[in-house]
C-alpha cells in the first residue's frame, strides 16, 4: 500500500539520498522539506504516515518537533537521522517517544526496514 | 611501573639516558602502532561506505576526514620521535594531502563566496562551488600547472543566482521543477522552451555589466588587443563526476557588444531537455544546476581536438588517443567528421605508435566579419595532411601525462594549436573508460544469424538487443521508445535526452571520443560508432543485437550473446553527487602507491596519500626498532641473563611486562619470561628435539672454507665463537639479536590479539663458509620461510623474511618454529655442499626432523 512520507532535512543532499531510495524501492509518495514547519504542515494536510527527522537541525531540533507532532498526531511515527557519536540524543529522543533513531552512516535496507515497521506500527495504532 | 624498579635495580650509574631512551621510543612505537590500526580503519570504512548502498551526509565525510588527519600526525609525529626526526619530509607532503583534502570539502560547502566575476589567474579548486568544475580545473591547470591555456575570466554562481533574482525566475523554476515530469519528454521540452525563453530574456542586473566590462577591458589591455570570446558553461558538478558531456552551450566567437544574449544563451541550456532528462538520471537536485560561466580569449586554432589519456574505448592499454582536425574544435567532439587519430605510448618517452589521417574536407574558424563560426572548405592539398606535427603531438602528450598525474585518474582533454604551434589545453575532465568483457563467444555458434554490420568502433563494450529506431531530426527524439537501439547518422549530443531510454546506440559517422559516446559509457549503454551505414541497411523497428565488443550487429535476438541478465539502469545511490564527493575526497586517502618496501622509491617523497604515508611509517616504524635493538647491544646497565643451558648467552632487557614482576638480580629463568613473542620463540629454541649442543660433523670441504674465511679480516675471533644474544622485551614485543657463531640473526615482533597490529620480522645473515655455502644455506632458509607463509627476500647470504596481521595463537606458532629453525640452520652451512640436496633439507625440517638424521653425505 502507498504511503505519505514526509522527511526533513538539513542539508539537502541527505534528503536526495533518501528520497532516491525510498522512490526506487517502494512506491510510497516521498515529500521533503528543509524546513520543520513545512514539514508539520505537510504531515497534516497530507495525513502523512511516517515523518523522518535529522536530530539536529538548525531552526528546530528533532525532539521539539518530535513533541509538536506528537500532540498533533500522536499515531504518527517519527524516525530519528542522528549523526555519529550522539547516542545520547538519540536516547533522550526514544524517551519523547520517537519511533526508533538510526545513526548515519547506515545501509538502505535499515531506512527501508525501519519505514516498513513504522507504517505497521501505525496501520495497527490506527485499528485500535 | 616495573620497567622502572627494574632499572633502578639493576642499571649502572649514568644508564638513565638509556633507560629513558628506551622508554620513549617504545611508547611511541606503540602509539605509532594503535595510530595505524586507527587510520586503517577509517579508510576500510569509508572503502566499505564509497561502495554503495549506505546513507551518510557530508559533516560524515568532513568528521572521518578530519578523524584520519588527525592519526596520520600522530604517526608522523611518533615516527619522527623513533627517527630522531630523519622523517620530517614526511610534514609537508602531509600538510598539501591535508590541504588539497580540505579544499575538496571546501568545494562541497554550500555557496558562500560573494564575487559576480572573477580573473582565471585566481582560479582553483577552492572556488569550485562558485566557478563550477570546468572553471576550477582550467584554474588548476592555468594557476598551477602552469600549462598554456587561454586567458580570461569566469562570470561566477552568484552572478547567476542574481541574474535570476533580478528576474523572479528563481521562484519560477521552482514552479517548474514541481509540475514537470522528467519521463514526459514532450511535456518536459514544452515547459524547458519557456523557461528558457524567460532566461533569454533577463534584465542583467547593472553590477554584472560593470564588472563584465571591466574584466574584458583588463583582458584586452593583457593581450594587447579587444579578444572575441569563447563563452564556456561550468556546471557546479560539471566536468567532476559527472560529465554532462555536451549538455550544455558553448558559445565561440563573441564580442562584447554581444556578450549578455550568448551569457544567457549558456545559462538556458542548462534548463534544456537534454541537461534537465541528464540531471534527473543523475539523481541531482535542481540546486546543482547553478551555472557559472568561462569567458576566455579566443585562440586562433590552426587545429584542435582531444587527447584520452587512456583508450576510452579500452581496446589498448598504456597508449594515450588523440583526435584532432583543422579549425576549431566542435568537428572532433560534435563528431561532425572523421578526424585524425593517433596513438601515442604513455609510458616512459612520449612516442607516436600509430596515426590513421582522414580526409578532413572542411574546417570550422571565427566567423570573418561577425560573431559565431563559419565553415570553410580545406583545400585538397590539405585534406589528407597530419592536422599535427610530430612535435605538438608529443608536446601534448606529455601534457596530458602531467594532467593524469596531477588529477589523480584518466583525462579527458581538449585543446586547440595556434598559428605559432603552441599547444593550448582548452578543458580536462575525468575520462570514462569502457573495458571489453572478458568472454569471448566461439564465432560459429553465432553463424545462424545475420550480420548486418561488421565495422566500426566500439565507444562502450558490452551487448544489447531492441527493436531499430532511427532518428532523423530532433522531433523524432521525443517519440524515442524505452529499450529501442539508437541508430543515427552522427553522435549528436542533443541525443543525450534519449541515451538512459536506449538499449544499445549505432551511429553512421563519429568517434569513440564524442560527447554521446562519453555519455553512452557513462551511462553504459552499448554503442558502435563510424560504421559508415547503419542508416542505410538498418530500419526502424527492426529487432538487432548490437554486439559492441565484436563491432557486429545481428538480425534479430541473438540469446547466446546477450547472457541472462540486463545490466542495471538509472540512477543508483552511489552515482549521486554526495558519493562523488566522497569518491573524490578518498582519492586523497586510500590509493596504495609505496607497495613494496624493497623498491627504491619506498621513501616520503613518493608518498601521494594517507594510506602511502601510514604504509611509510609503519614500515619503518619497524625498521627503527630494529635500531632500537643494535642500541641496546650497547646499553649493558639493565640486562638480566637468562638461566638455560642452551649455549645462547641470552641477555633480556625488559620495557614493561616481559618478565615477572618478581625477579631479582643478575639472573632469570625461561619461567619468568612474560613476554609473548619470547615465550613462543623460546619454546621453539628449546624444543626437545633440536639439539643446541656439540659441534656438527663438517667435510672436509666446509672446514677449508672455515679456515679461509677466519684467516680474512671480517672473522671473529675464536673465544668469541659464542657471542651475546640480545632480546628486549615488553608484554607483546620483542627484538632478538643473536650472533650464533658466524651468522646473525634478528627478530623484531609484536604479537597481541589485536591481529592488525601483529608482524613477524626475521633476518639471517652470513655464516663461516664460503659464499656457495652460505648461499646453500640461505636457499634452505628461504624455502622454508616460504613454505611457512613468509614473504622473503635474499639478497646475498641476507635472508629476509616478513609476515604480519596473524592471528595471535598463529603468529606464536610462527615465533616457535623460527626458533627451531635457528637451531637447524646453526652452521648447516658447512654440511651443505651440494644444492640437490637442499630439498632433503627442506622436507627433513617440515617433517620434524631436526636432527636430520639419515643425512645424505
Amino acid at each position: 500500500m502507498a504511503a505519505t512520507i514526509v522527511i526533513v532535512d538539513d542539508e539537502p543532499d541527505l534528503l536526495d539520498l533518501l528520497k532516491l531510495i525510498l522512490t526506487e524501492k517502494t512506491d510510497h509518495r516521498i515529500l521533503t522539506t528543509s524546513d520543520a514547519h513545512q514539514a508539520i504542515d505537510w504531515c497534516k494536510t497530507y495525513n502523512a504516515d511516517v515523518l523522518i527527522s535529522d536530530l539536529r537541525m538548525p531552526e528546530m531540533e528533532g525532539i521539539e518537533l518530535l513533541k509538536i507532532m506528537h500532540k498533533i498526531d500522536p499515531n504518527l511515527p517519527l524516525i530519528l537521522i542522528t549523526a555519529y557519536g550522539t547516542i545520547e540524543s538519540a536516547v533522550e529522543a526514544m524517551r519523547h517517544k520517537a519511533f526508533d533513531y538510526i545513526s548515519k552512516p547506515f545501509k538502505k535496507e535499515q531506512i527501508l526496514m525501519t519505514v516498513d515497521k513504522a507504517l505497521k506500527w501505525r496501520q495497527a495504532q490506527l485499528k485500535a | 611501573m616495573k620497567i622502572l624498579d627494574f632499572f633502578r635495580r639493576t642499571k649502572a650509574p649514568g644508564a638513565k639516558a638509556g633507560e629513558d631512551l628506551f622508554k620513549t621510543k617504545y611508547q611511541s612505537f606503540k602509539k605509532l602502532l594503535d595510530a595505524n590500526n586507527r587510520a586503517l580503519e577509517i579508510m576500510s570504512r569509508l572503502e566499505t561506505v564509497s561502495q554503495g548502498d549506505f546513507v551518510f551526509d557530508i559533516q560524515y565525510i568532513r568528521a572521518r576526514s578530519d578523524a584520519i588527519l588527525d592519526v596520520c600526525q600522530v604517526i608522523i609525529d611518533e615516527l619522527n620521535v623513533l627517527g630522531n626526526n630523519r622523517y620530517t619530509a614526511l610534514i609537508p607532503i602531509y600538510e598539501d594531502i591535508k590541504a588539497r583534502l580540505h579544499q575538496e570539502l571546501a568545494g562541497s560547502s554550500p555557496p558562500g563566496g560573494d564575487a559576480w566575476t572573477l580573473p582565471l589567474s585566481r582560479v582553483d579548486r577552492r572556488l569550485l562551488a562558485e566557478v563550477g568544475g570546468k572553471n576550477a580545473n582550467l584554474g588548476e591547470i592555468k594557476n598551477r600547472l602552469q600549462l598554456p591555456t587561454p586567458e580570461g575570466f569566469v562570470v561566477t554562481a552568484e552572478a547567476y543566482r542574481q541574474v535570476l533574482a533580478e528576474n523572479d525566475l528563481t521562484e519560477r523554476l521552482e514552479a517548474f521543477f514541481q509540475e514537470v515530469d522528467p519521463d514526459n519528454l514532450a511535456d518536459l521540452t514544452a515547459k524547458s522552451r519557456l523557461l528558457r525563453e524567460q532566461i533569454l530574456q533577463a534584465r542583467i542586473p547593472a553590477r554584472l555589466a560593470q564588472e563584465v566590462q571591466q574584466r574584458y577591458e583588463e583582458l584586452a589591455q593583457a593581450l594587447g588587443r579587444p579578444p572575441r570570446l569563447a563563452l564556456r558553461s561550468s556546471g557546479l558538478y560539471e566536468d567532476q563526476e559527472f560529465s554532462f558531456a555536451g549538455q550544455f552551450l558553448t558559445k565561440l566567437n563573441v564580442s562584447l557588444e554581444n556578450f549578455f544574449p550568448n551569457y544567457l544563451e549558456v545559462l538556458a541550456s542548462q534548463w534544456s531537455p537534454t541537461a534537465l532528462v541528464y540531471l534527473a538520471q543523475k539523481g541531482l537536485a535542481r540546486r546543482e544546476l547553478a551555472m557559472s560561466v568561462g569567458c576566455l580569449a579566443m585562440v586562433a586554432a590552426q587545429a584542435s581536438g582531444v587527447l584520452f589519456t587512456e583508450d576510452p574505448a579500452g581496446s589498448h592499454t598504456g597508449v594515450m588517443v588523440v583526435e584532432a582536425a583543422w579549425g576549431l574544435g566542435p568537428t572532433v567532439v560534435e563528431g561532425t567528421l572523421v578526424p585524425d587519430r593517433y596513438l601515442l605510448a604513455k609510458e616512459g618517452e612520449i612516442a607516436i605508435l600509430e596515426q590513421h589521417l582522414s580526409p578532413k574536407t572542411f574546417r570550422l574558424a571565427a566567423a570573418p566579419n561577425g560573431e559565431g563560426l563559419a565553415t570553410e572548405a580545406v583545400p585538397d592539398s590539405d585534406q589528407v595532411q597530419a592536422a599535427l606535427t610530430t612535435e605538438e603531438l608529443l608536446v601534448l602528450g606529455r601534457h596530458g601525462r602531467r594532467l593524469e598525474e596531477y588529477f589523480g585518474e584518466p583525462q579527458d582533454i581538449e585543446f586547440a594549436v595556434d598559428a605559432g604551434g603552441q599547444v593550448i589545453i582548452l578543458q580536462a575532465r575525468p575520462l570514462t573508460v569502457s573495458r571489453p568483457r572478458p568472454e569471448a563467444l566461439p564465432p560459429e555458434r553465432l553463424a545462424a544469424h545475420p550480420v548486418l554490420i561488421d565495422q566500426g568502433t566500439a565507444a562502450c563494450f558490452g551487448v544489447a538487443a531492441g527493436p531499430v529506431f532511427i532518428i532523423e531530426r530532433d522531433e523524432d527524439l521525443s517519440r524515442f521508445p524505452e529499450g529501442a537501439v539508437l541508430v543515427a547518422r552522427y553522435t549528436s549530443a542533443r541525443y543525450g535526452s534519449v541515451i538512459h531510454k536506449a538499449a544499445a546506440l549505432v551511429v553512421d559517422i563519429g568517434s569513440a571520443t564524442s560527447h554521446l559516446a562519453i555519455l553512452a559509457r557513462e551511462f553504459k549503454i552499448p554503442a558502435l560508432v563510424d560504421t559508415e551505414k547503419a542508416t542505410q541497411v538498418l530500419e526502424t523497428g527492426l529487432e538487432i543485437t548490437v554486439d559492441a565488443d565484436r563491432q557486429r550487429v545481428y538480425q534479430g535476438r541473438v540469446a547466446e550473446l546477450l547472457g541472462p541478465a540486463a545490466p542495471q539502469k538509472g540512477p543508483l545511490l552511489a552515482e549521486t553527487p554526495l558519493y562523488a564527493t566522497l569518491r573524490r575526497v578518498l582519492r586523497f586517502i586510500t590509493p596504495l602507491h609505496l607497495t613494496d618496501p624493497k623498491l627504491m622509491d619506498f621513501k616520503p617523497e613518493s608518498c601521494r596519500t594517507l594510506h602511502d604515508l601510514t604504509r611509510f611509517a609503519h614500515q619503518t616504524g619497524i625498521a627503527e626498532m630494529f635500531e632500537l635493538g643494535e642500541q641496546a647491544r650497547r646499553q649493558e646497565a639493565y640486562m638480566v641473563r637468562l638461566k638455560t643451558p642452551i649455549p645462547l648467552n641470552l641477555y633480556l632487557i625488559d620495557l614493561g611486562g616481559g618478565l615477572r614482576r618478581e625477579v631479582r638480580g643478575q639472573f632469570v629463568s625461561p619461567e619468568d619470561i612474560l613476554s609473548v613473542p619470547m615465550r613462543a620463540l623460546w619454546r621453539g629454541v628449546s624444543h626437545p628435539e633440536v639439539s643446541w649442543a656439540g659441534p656438527i660433523a663438517i667435510d672436509v670441504k666446509g672446514l677449508y672454507s672455515v679456515v679461509s674465511r677466519s684467516l680474512s679480516a671480517a672473522a671473529p675471533q675464536q673465544g668469541d665463537f659464542w657471542l651475546r644474544t640480545l632480546a628486549i622485551v615488553s608484554k607483546n614485543y620483542l627484538n632478538f639479536s643473536s650472533r650464533l657463531g658466524y651468522h646473525f640473526a634478528t627478530i623484531d615482533a609484536y604479537v597481541s590479539e589485536v591481529r592488525n597490529d601483529n608482524y613477524l620480522s626475521f633476518r639471517f645473515k652470513g655464516g663461516a663458509a664460503d659464499e656457495y655455502r652460505r648461499g646453500l644455506r640461505v636457499r634452505f632458509l628461504g624455502a622454508i620461510l616460504q613454505k611457512l607463509d613468509f614473504d622473503i627476500e635474499i639478497i646475498g647470504d641476507l635472508v629476509v623474511a616478513r609476515l604480519g596481521k596473524y592471528p595471535q595463537p598463529l603468529m606464536e606458532d610462527k615465533l616457535d618454529l623460527l626458533g627451531r629453525l635457528m637451531a637447524c640452520a646453526r652452521q648447516r652451512d658447512m654440511v651443505m655442499g651440494d644444492a640437490r640436496i637442499i630439498d632433503w633439507y627442506v622436507q627433513a625440517f617440515l617433517e620434524g626432523n631436526y636432527r636430520f638424521e639419515g643425512e645424505p653425505r
